[in-house]
């Protein structure tokens, strides 16, 4: 299937806001821009094969010398206005691409300076033979540069078309411009469509934003701790968030996968996510509506971020496929510059990151998560907790295993401050706030701390419950 | 005795969250003792060979460190004919907050930085320090014949 129907069909398919359609890279029309050029370079006696056989001419030339100079190139075709790629975007001059010529001022032959003779006189056979000789029809008169002709120096002043900033003089030659328009319509389009969609791309991150914050607000309000109704509903959501982050959905965490993920795979992961929680049962655990309208509105978010991602990576490949073809009708090597001077507005890398970072520290942060609060040692949660001089927390349990042991350096800076731990050093703060967070989790540790303790005491043959009935 | 919650764990993120070059898998009648491979550091002699290893996790772990000796021979001046290794961290230097992951990647940078100062294998650190170049073309002519698959 044409990339142009894919692209269509996807555009209209995938639940593409309308407002998005819109800003799309309109390929259709700048495939009837690429048409356009073609006409007016054929007119010229310049069809793709032409301007390809010139091309090629030279390249094998280049090769089987071992060279490869770009001042052999018989033509060059210049997207002028990259001297203002340092100006901000607004005030940047629309491209005005310019196709030049580069013609022996004694012979008219086409130039190809270190071509050796034989190679050249091909050349201008070819050039004959296919009309590109008739480029002199174009040439404006110069009568300068005629009298120096001969001359060795640099050319007389510029003159005409060779007045245009950022062209390369050659001595001894003259170049000529070919009048086109339709390939500066081209970029005209193509850039204001490019800028387009960076102005989409701002708006819709300032919405997301908007929708982002209040879902924090709601979720906040939902897990707050000190009331009695949300006590069930924190570990649902706690669970949630955690599959949410080992999930991974739009970037990798894994030292083997560790970048963004283009849009296939975000969808994989997102699904995958999605059927996890329904697995587990987790989704039925809201019985209110307020949570499980904050549930949607967070699938939503993500749902959301998964569709910028993919509008921005069809439309980045639309102006991938659209400058190929452009290279392809008119022989001009032009795609291999163009991403130089303009720069594609990276949904993918951009509003992705931006807005994932932003689901991470307004909604998830909401809910603390028990990787957060476990012990480096026994990896459970850190109950009771105890700060040591260096300022290192870890459970009691594993602290009194290691005074017994002799071991008196703290397990992560190796200071000497396990020796002299007491009860002062109990965390006091922190103990509050795992009651309230991790109620269950504190519970089950609390119970496994008195066990081990009364093993301590008693030796092996301790129960945490009397045995005497 | 039943398994801590750390070691499930740990065990969990090996095969999750796999260390590139390193593997670790528990035996299913042992799940305290388990078959470890290291492919050798790139720009090392031991480049291209993959050293087999075996780790037990004794009682008191994490209180204790793993006991790990390589099962592949290896031409290094910090591991024995028997395949011992010396290396700080898993004898005094110990801590219960290092891990299983984070062992290994420490003896994978031990192939990688040899120490002659420090010898297990005394014959080998000398023949490291008398002629460094001749040391290593011993060992990458080990690790063609022991350690390829």
């Amino acid at each position: 299937m044409k990339f142009g129907h894919v692209f269509k069909e996807t555009l209209r398919n995938e639940g593409f806001p309308p407002e998005w359609v819109d800003s799309a890279i309109s390929y259709s029309q700048l495939k009837k821009c690429i048409n356009r050029l073609t006409d007016e370079l054929a007119q010229v006696g310049l069809n793709p094969s032409t301007l390809g056989t010139l091309l090629k001419q030279v390249e094998d030339y280049n090769a089987s010398t071992e060279q490869n100079d770009d001042q052999d190139r018989p033509f060059e075709y210049i997207l002028a206005g990259d001297d203002s790629a340092g100006l901000p975007r607004e005030h940047r001059k629309p491209f005005h691409p310019k196709l030049l010529f580069y013609v022996d001022e004694a012979t008219g032959e086409v130039h190809s300076a270190k071509l050796d003779e034989d190679t050249r006189s091909k050349l201008q056979m070819l050039a004959v033979a296919t009309g590109v000789s008739q480029l002199r029809v174009y040439e404006e008169p110069d009568q300068q540069s005629i009298a120096s002709k001969d001359s060795v120096d640099p050319p007389s002043p510029p003159g005409g078309v060779n007045s245009a900033s950022g062209i390369r003089k050659r001595p001894g030659y003259r170049t000529v411009e070919i009048p086109l328009t339709s390939d500066t319509e081209f970029f005209a389009k193509l850039t204001s469509q490019l800028s387009g969609l960076e102005a989409l791309q701002d708006k819709e991150e300032k919405r997301m934003h908007a929708q982002i914050e209040e879902l924090g607000k709601q979720v906040a309000h939902l897990t707050d701790p000190d009331k009695r109704l949300n006590k069930k509903l924190i570990p649902v959501w706690r669970q949630i968030f955690q599959i949410y982050i080992e999930s991974g959905i739009f970037f990798g965490t894994t030292e083997r996968d560790h970048k963004a993920h283009d849009a296939d795979k975000a969808a994989q992961r997102f699904l995958e996510f999605s059927d996890k929680i329904a697995r587990q049962g987790l989704v039925e655990k809201f019985k209110k509506p307020e949570s499980l309208q904050a549930l949607n509105s967070f699938m939503h978010v993500n749902r959301e971020i998964l569709q910028g991602l993919r509008f921005g990576q069809i439309n980045h490949m639309a102006m991938l496929k659209i400058l190929k073809k452009f290279d392809k009708q008119t022989a001009l090597g032009v795609k291999s510059t163009f991403p130089k001077q303009i720069e594609f507005p990276e949904f993918s890398e951009h509003l992705a990151k931006a807005v994932c970072a932003e689901v991470n520290t307004q909604v998830i942060s909401h809910v603390p998560l028990l990787d957060d609060y476990s012990c480096p040692m026994c990896m459970e949660l850190k109950w009771r907790p105890v700060k040591l001089r260096c300022g290192h927390v870890f459970c009691i349990r594993c602290l009194i295993v290691m005074q017994t042991n002799k071991q008196h350096k703290c397990p992560l800076c190796r200071e000497l401050t396990v020796v002299d731990a007491n009860s002062a050093n109990l965390d006091l703060e922190l103990a509050d706030f795992l009651k309230k967070w991790f109620p269950d989790e504190v519970k089950a540790k609390q119970k496994y701390n008195e066990l081990m303790a009364g093993i301590d005491q008693y030796g092996e043959v301790y129960k945490e419950k009397c045995n005497v009935m | 005795m039943a398994l801590s919650k750390r070691i499930i764990k740990e065990t969990q993120r090996l095969a999750e969250d796999a260390v590139p070059g390193i593997s670790a898998v528990p035996h299913d009648d042992n799940l305290r003792y388990f078959d470890v491979t290291i492919d050798g550091p790139s720009q090392s002699p031991y480049e291209g060979g993959v050293f087999k290893a075996e780790l037990f996790l004794p009682d008191d772990y994490p209180m204790t460190p793993p006991k790990i000796r390589f099962l592949t021979r290896i031409y290094h001046p910090n591991i024995d004919r028997l395949g011992r290794i010396c290396l700080d961290v898993l004898k005094s230097n110990w801590s219960p907050a290092l891990q299983i992951r984070t062992i290994l990647l420490s003896i994978q940078a031990l192939l990688g930085a040899p120490n002659p100062d420090d010898p297990l294998a005394n014959d080998v650190a000398q023949a490291w320090k008398q002629d460094e170049q001749a040391a290593i073309a011993t060992a990458r002519e080990w690790t063609e014949k022991h350690a390829k698959p």
